[in-house]
């Protein structure tokens, strides 16, 4: 599951950047409309792959249960955590993605 | 989209969602409890001692336990501990005569020593997870009410996706200490983000009580036999009636291990003797609903219970019933580990948070009309007092049925009954109090008596009980720890919105008059 939660994380923090708005207030610059292309498609394919780890381990039942509470989760944490700490949030995404490898090493 | 359109949705989604507000705060806030339900009543019932799961000695003792206590019984049920509830639970239906059903007595036998726990009498998280469906009501009434409830939540959510414009623009926004602003980012927040659980969960209760909802199609198959129905759905087992002449029953040890070979190393939920007394005694072992996410109603072995001879394994349930019991198991969780079980338990929080930040966003945008004149109409006095009595109010009385269940002593006449009381007293107080004090003040006073109430859980425990945080932590007892840390947790929580409540009374105008007057009229 673990695995499952740093990829959606990242997933969704990437999609987040991939708005005007959102770029604006993290990065204070404009996404140019590569980046910005850039990132939606690095949040999509994060979002997708991340069922794969959630049902290697846990099967098809259970493992599907579980990427659903993780993608809603982690979507809630990023939320919550953007206009207060939104550094902390930026920095969880990039953690996420860094320990991903070696928590799918880990489990897998 | 017609805005027209959209503008009805809204009306919709504003005025079910207040006038259901109130009871569909409780509906979720109690079944959001029930995921704990073992794990509450094992708090509840602090006399069960924590042993290590070992299924064979439990059934052994249990086996034991029932020869000598209920040798002539028709029936014995034996549900076995496992790591959420720790007491091994025993059964049995007195002999009586056929067509009448018998006597149920049951007993919490200690899983090592084989004999009955003193326990005191408590309906532990059993309550809630009763209150969740049938809202404390004779027969019917309630499970009607909590299926209405649920179909209107469904509308609700329906309704409100229609009238949601920017679902995915403000997909992650959220903009705090706006007042009003803040309260309609946050609503749409939990609501979007966790919107695959509230429809799941709305949709798999109309699910299971499907047959009561929409009879219609069980009629025209069946005709007025709705029992042919729920026997096709869940398979009843038809067993060896009782011959009359005594037996011996074998030990069940082998017929529970044949039975988890069947099923691949699944796991035992719960083991029915039929007729242990006699030679034709027929031994049902049933698979532990944690085992899958589809709920099987009717995943047996059956054996005979003096040659121990396997008699029949239930099939592979049909598509429908696939369908119908994953459905039912979302709905219940039954297979979560701890994890899952905790996500499952945020989800549910975040389904009780929408519905009563909506209940807010209703109050707040009609008094904001009103603040010049500082004189609220009638109706809008009423939404504030129900908005505080079924919110706050309710978490006092969750926290006073805790304290009942250790402040009352054991020897009370149906004990249970009265914890059950207490938990409706002090609701009911809290709604005289909203009444008597209205406003900010009555909020703050009711957050701040719930948040006490549930800070000192942990200190009543150490007090009434030997249980405490440093023994149950030390021995890894995570139920009865997780349960006064999750209680010390909630009672910060209340405390900080008390804070908060205080604080925004103290500069009203700054916090909620100008920035929410800019408001757009976008939910109504």
């Amino acid at each position: 599951m673990l695995v499952a939660l740093l990829m959606c994380y990242a997933g969704f923090t990437a999609l987040c950047l991939s708005t005007d708005r959102h770029h604006g207030e993290l990065l204070h610059s404009k996404p140019s409309p590569r980046r910005r292309l850039g990132l939606r498609a690095a949040g999509w394919l994060l979002l997708t792959v991340s069922i794969w780890p959630a049902v290697v381990i846990a099967g098809w039942g259970q493992g599907l249960v579980q990427w659903c509470a993780v993608l809603m989760l982690s979507a809630l944490l990023l939320v919550l955590l953007l206009p207060y700490r939104p550094r902390l949030a930026m920095n969880l995404a990039g953690i996420g993605l860094l320990a991903c490898p070696v928590a799918a090493v880990a489990t897998l | 989209m017609k805005e027209g359109f959209r503008q009805a949705m809204a009306w919709l989604h504003t005025w079910v969602g207040l006038i259901f507000g109130w009871l569909l705060f409780a509906i979720f806030l109690t079944g959001t409890l029930s995921y704990f339900k073992d794990e509450i009543t094992h708090w509840m019932q602090p006399e069960v001692q924590v042993h290590g799961v070992d299924d064979a000695r439990s059934l052994a003792v249990a086996q034991a336990y029932l020869e000598r206590q209920a040798p002539t019984a028709a029936r014995w049920f034996i549900t076995l501990p496992d790591s959420r509830d720790p007491g091994l639970s025993v059964m049995w239906q007195d002999k009586v005569d056929p067509g009448k059903r018998g006597n149920f007595i049951q007993k919490v036998l200690d899983p090592v020593s084989g004999q009955p726990v003193q326990v005191r009498e408590s309906m532990g998280g059993e309550f809630f997870y009763r209150f969740h469906f049938q809202l404390q009501m004779p027969h019917p009434w309630g499970r009607w009410l909590s299926t209405f409830a649920a179909m209107v939540m469904f509308v609700a959510l329906i309704t409100g996706i229609i009238t949601h414009k920017k679902i995915f623009k403000d997909f992650f926004t959220f903009r705090p200490r706006k007042g009003q602003r803040s309260w309609l980012d946050g609503h749409n927040a939990v609501g979007v983000l966790v919107l695959p659980f509230h429809l799941m969960i709305t949709y798999s209760s109309l699910v299971i009580f499907m047959s009561m909802v929409m009879p219609a199609p069980i009629v025209a198959s069946y005709g007025d036999d709705t029992r042919a129905f729920f026997s096709e759905v869940f398979p009843a087992t038809d067993n060896a009636p009782a011959l009359g002449q005594p037996g011996k029953l074998l030990p069940l040890g082998p017929m529970y291990a044949q039975a988890r070979q069947q099923w691949a190393g699944g796991h035992v939920g719960r083991v029915a003797v039929n007729n242990p007394g006699d030679v034709n005694a027929s031994v049902n072992v049933f698979r532990a609903g944690s085992d899958s996410v589809v709920h099987d109603f009717g995943s047996i072995v059956s054996f005979n219970g003096t040659t121990g001879e396997q008699v029949r394994v239930s099939g592979e349930p049909s598509l429908p019933a696939v369908i119908g019991g994953s459905f039912y198991g979302l709905h219940m969780g039954h297979f979560a580990g701890p994890v899952l079980r905790w996500l499952y338990f945020i989800c549910g929080l975040a389904g009780t948070a929408m519905i009563g930040s909506g209940l807010v966003i209703w109050l707040g945008k009609r008094q904001l009309k009103h603040v010049k004149s500082g004189v609220m109409p009638f109706e809008l006095k009423l939404v504030e007092v129900l908005n505080i009595a079924s919110m706050s109010g309710l978490m006092i009385a969750i926290a006073a049925f805790f304290w009942a269940n250790r402040l009352l002593p054991v020897s009370v006449a149906e004990r249970s009954a009265w914890e059950v009381q207490v938990f409706f007293i002090a609701w009911g107080l809290s709604l005289l109090h909203a009444m008597l004090r209205r406003g900010r003040q009555g909020w703050v006073e009711q957050l701040s008596v719930g948040a006490l109430l549930f800070v000192a859980v942990p200190l009543l425990n150490a007090i009434t009980t030997s249980e405490h945080l440093g023994v149950s932590l030390a021995r890894g007892d995570w139920a009865m720890a997780g349960f006064d840390l999750t209680c010390l947790g909630s009672g910060v929580f209340l405390a900080w919105a008390a804070w908060k409540m205080q604080r925004r009374a103290a500069l009203p105008s700054k916090a909620e008059g100008v920035p929410s007057l800019k408001l757009k009229p976008e939910a109504h």
